[in-house]
């Protein structure tokens, strides 16, 4: 039966292993901060939105290069293209078509007619005939000016302001050959790159960052006060994957190898070191092929929170090792059948435990459940259907052992004395005040990483270059394209008080670029007007008899746009079909105040077909509200647990699961002490505290004066702790407070765990 | 972040002969901070058979800006300043004002005019090519090529004529389009009065 039983795992270790070699060779990870945030089950066409949205930066990389004044700057910016064109083989400049231009206004010009902003709407309405054949007459007078096309197609010259406004959706100009910018006290040219480099792989270093960087001190030593600012996906991935390959290596082996070191100390054999780094090694490949298994995209935090599986799964190894230490050979089958029942108790209030974890909506939280599930499974089951078999020869007792395993009884036990009470007391105000002080917080920010210098440049690069928010925009649905132009348009309607009020700079709209065709008709008609009465005024007073050139007889579609050289400037924005309707995104310039937003919010209301879309506030929302309902089945949980400890442990079973309640307060009040916000992310770090501290506590109950037993706990004890302690350490905020949780409560439940183990006399049955 | 502004593509290109050609002809012109006169343009334009000829008075004041005031075939008036573009027809209440501080491309349209009025070569010079003659003792002909796409685009060529002041001026424009703007009566005296400082001051 055993035998059969390792013959299956080993079977499974088989299939895992062909899987991790075909992973590893087209490795699917992600470094997406977008991919860690949860789906709206409810809404899929926001996702479709906001993710391509996301998708539109692409591989591109803008940078600003900025300087006192105009000629510094454009020096700096030829040290800068000078600079970033001796990375060829990562970048390449981002091709300005200068006909694209030329071909756009080709392309709009059969439809000039029906091209009007909404002031210039406004004007033709209300002209008088005389205003307008003044102003056509003024205009043909004129002694030199741009126009972009014949006098008889754009007698009113209102062509030049159409445009106007098109390009009024970004703050970038043409000037002397560059796009130019001038703001925050410097002027800037804008330079366009894209990366080379499309598939990420880990460990490939910062190729696209370090260009970059050449090209910033270039800059710096060109001009005085010459600046370089970028943004751009490709530095996100770039350093995402730099900073998890550190934290995964910083993680990973030094939990490795405190595991082994103390197993080394322990038990000053070889076979124990291989077999618990075997279970390990399982552990964590079966944890890999599992997740990549149940989803598409392995992301890159999941590997680093997963690294912390080292100190945890090692636990099943230490604790056969700690019995079986000083048995001979062929009583290791009945070791392992007593070790059993505590053995797979712990294993099931952990995977419990990391499976509550995926409660949350949130992808990357589900995969890292998954992760550490499985992980901790497979190990699990290495232990059990393997050490037996492969675990030959003896096994002495080391004197470290010897005298660790006697540590239990000089550590203090919680007796009902006098001062026993009062410790507790002041414990128990230290924790009440302490809790008292603690503040939630649901920041959106706690899931960004990214190094602060790379946020900072973003947000200026924005702010500079006026560009759209891609978080809060209005996503406008349709039964068909006319209606959601139309739409759009009554949206518009709304906006452009607010513009004008100057409560945000301005937006991007499909509809302005391609008008509905009922709006196109209008305007067709009103600009037909009021050029036929502008033309016959010029003919009245040249005493020619000039005439209005034809437009094109049918509007403009919106194929026929998005197939023209216009529409790149607007596709992302157009949706299309999405289920069985149309969608398009209305942007949001110059959106720096967020006292504005339910301002924005109202705008909505009303307007059939417009939803207002906030990522930022409906996230941070959904972490508040997942923080309260773990928080909820933290309390469910240790009721739960306790139940469950009862039904084996009778009236003893508060020994084992006091320490973890305990623990967790103290863990939170310390939070609260030191100012350190409560967030989702600590109180799932509390959850899967329940789940392992808990394992201690039984542990001792189950094998109760069994120094081994002790000795097992206090090894698993300090590498849990050192390798969630190490996960500390990581940048992304929401894993080091998760880390810093599980370190806190660790520590305290793995000290308060052997006071409240049972009197020695009871503990001989 | 897409070149979107057309009227914009009119600039760039910093060639710098500095040809003999061009000092001499600023040695030939007046030095003036003020240059009033009148003018005559004919301007040939594409569904018209004639020339559409008008005539006015302007007054170009150094530093500050252009005041183009149309008497025949209608009355309007033109300022050109370094901040902005307006014009207004006095009969029918037309008018129209553009802000040039946002918009380079506009800035540098005023700035080439300007510069043709002025017969500032050297600006001239950063955005065309030039070549030309003196012409007698006193006079000079330059024939201005643009450099660049962006100006290449509205301008075929520019032709001046001068001696102490800019005399002639000859558009042509890439579409088929041209002007020819004579200048007369030109002196460095009155100063603007006050409407006319008020004007320029917008």
């Amino acid at each position: 039966m055993a035998n059969r039983l390792a013959i299956l795992w080993a079977l499974v270790v088989l299939a895992v292993g062909v899987h991790q070699v075909s992973f590893w060779r087209g490795a699917h990870l992600d470094t997406d901060v977008l991919a860690l945030l949860p789906e709206d089950e409810q809404a899929p066409e926001v996702d479709a939105a906001t993710r391509r949205l996301a998708d539109e930066a692409g591989r591109q990389v803008v940078l600003l290069v900025g300087a006192k004044d105009w000629t510094a700057a454009q020096q700096a910016a030829d040290a800068a293209t000078q600079a970033l064109g001796q990375s060829g083989d990562v970048l390449e400049p981002a091709v300005v078509d200068t006909s694209a231009l030329d071909q756009a206004v080709d392309f709009y010009r059969p439809y000039r007619d029906r091209l009007l902003t909404p002031s210039q709407r406004q004007w033709l309405t209300r002209a008088t005939p005389d205003e307008l054949g003044g102003t056509a007459l003024m205009k043909l007078y004129q002694p030199a000016g741009a126009q972009l096309t014949d006098w008889n197609v754009d007698p009113l010259g209102l062509w030049p302001d159409w445009w106007q406004a098109r390009a009024a959706e970004t703050s970038a100009r043409p000037r002397d050959g560059r796009l130019w910018l001038s703001g925050e006290g410097r002027e800037w040219v804008l330079l366009t790159w894209k990366s080379k480099v499309s598939a990420f792989a880990l460990g490939d270093g910062a190729r696209v960052t370090a260009a970059v960087e050449r090209a910033r001190s270039r800059v710096e030593t060109a001009v005085p006060g010459g600046r370089l600012v970028a943004a751009g996906v490709p530095l996100y991935a770039e350093a995402a994957a730099a900073q998890a390959s550190w934290e995964m290596s910083t993680i990973g082996f030094g939990s490795l190898a405190a595991v082994l070191l103390l197993v080394w100390l322990t038990f000053r054999s070889l076979r124990p070191i291989l077999l618990v780094g075997v279970s390990l090694l399982l552990g964590c490949a079966v944890a890999l092929t599992v997740t990549a298994l149940l989803f598409d995209r392995v992301h890159l935090l999941t590997l680093v929170f997963g690294s912390s599986l080292v100190g945890v799964a090692e636990d099943y190894g230490f604790h056969y090792f700690a019995a079986r230490q000083g048995k001979a050979p062929s009583e290791r089958g009945p070791v392992m059948r007593s070790l059993l029942p505590g053995m797979a108790l712990a294993l099931i209030t952990s995977v419990v435990a990391y499976l509550a974890l995926g409660v949350a909506p949130f992808p990357g939280l589900r995969q890292m459940a998954v992760f550490s599930a499985a992980g901790l499974t497979a190990a699990f089951l290495t232990v059990v259907c393997w050490f037996p078999s492969l675990d030959r020869g003896a096994l002495p007792v080391t004197a470290f052992s010897e005298r660790f395993s006697a540590s239990i009884t000089r550590w203090p036990r919680v007796t009902s004395t006098r001062g026993w009470w009062l410790t507790g007391a002041g414990l128990a105000v230290l924790v009440a005040v302490g809790l008292f002080r603690l503040k939630p917080q649901d920041d959106l920010r706690q899931l960004q990483g990214a190094p602060p210098n790379l946020i900072a440049d973003q947000r200026e690069l924005g702010r500079l270059l006026g560009l759209p928010s891609p978080a809060q925009f209005f996503l406008v649905e349709g039964d068909s394209d006319e209606q959601v132009l139309a739409r759009e348009a009554a949206l518009k309607q709304r906006l452009d008080p607010l513009v004008t009020q100057k409560v945000f700079a301005g937006y991007r709209a499909v509809s302005d670029w391609l008008p509905s065709e009922a709006q196109q008709r209008e305007d067709a008609a009103l600009s037909a007007r009021a050029e036929a009465q502008a033309v016959a005024a010029v003919a009245a007073s040249t005493g020619e008899a000039p005439t209005r050139a034809a437009f094109a007889q049918t509007p403009l579609t919106p194929s026929r746009f998005l197939a023209g050289p216009a529409a790149s400037a607007i596709r992302q924005q157009w949706l299309g079909t999405l289920g069985a309707r149309q969608y398009s995104v209305l942007m949001l310039r110059g959106l720096n105040d967020p006292k504005v937003l339910p301002r924005l919010e109202a705008v909505a209301q009303g307007l059939e077909g417009i939803r207002w879309v906030d990522k930022t506030a409906e996230i941070s929302g959904l972490l508040g509200r997942y923080r309260r309902i773990m928080g909820g089945l933290i309390a469910a949980g240790y009721i739960a647990v306790l139940l469950t400890l009862m039904a084996r442990f009778g009236r003893q079973a508060w020994r084992a699961w006091l320490p973890s309640v305990l623990g967790t307060l103290l863990t939170l009040a310390l939070f609260g002490w030191v100012g350190a916000p409560l967030q989702l992310f600590t109180v799932l770090g509390l959850v899967l505290l329940l789940g392992m501290g808990v394992d201690y506590g039984i542990f001792l109950l189950e094998h109760p004066g069994d120094g081994s037993a002790w000795l097992a706990v206090a090894l698993a004890g300090v590498s849990t702790l050192l390798s969630f302690g190490l996960l500390a350490l990581s940048a992304t905020p929401a894993l080091r407070s998760f880390g810093l949780a599980m370190l806190l409560g660790e520590v305290t439940i793995w000290i308060l765990t052997p006071c409240f183990r049972l009197p020695t006399r009871k503990a001989t049955p | 972040m897409k070149p979107l502004v057309l009227v914009a593509c009119l600039l760039m290109g910093l060639s710098a002969h500095a040809a003999d050609l061009v000092k001499d002809v600023r040695a030939r012109l007046v030095d003036a901070p003020l240059v009033r006169g009148k003018f005559e343009q004919k301007k040939t334009v594409a569904g018209f058979k004639k020339p559409l000829v008008s005539k006015g008075d302007f007054l170009l004041a150094r530093d500050q800006g252009v005041l183009w005031n149309t008497r025949t075939p209608f009355a309007s008036t033109l300022t050109l300043t370094r901040k902005s573009l307006s014009a207004e027809q006095g009969a029918g209440g037309a008018a129209y004002h553009l802000d040039s501080t946002k918009e380079p491309a506009l800035a540098a349209m005023n700035e080439l005019l300007f510069a043709l009025l002025a017969g500032d070569v050297a600006t001239l010079q950063q955005r065309f090519k030039v070549e030309g003659a003196l012409v007698g003792p006193t006079g000079w002909k330059l024939e201005l090529t643009p450099t660049d796409a962006g100006l290449a685009r509205v301008f075929k060529h520019i032709r001046m004529e001068g001696d102490g002041y800019v005399r002639q001026v000859h558009l042509e424009e890439t579409r088929g389009d041209s002007s020819v703007i004579l200048f007369d009566a030109l002196a460095q005296t009155p100063p603007p009065d006050a409407t006319e400082a008020g004007r320029l001051g917008k």
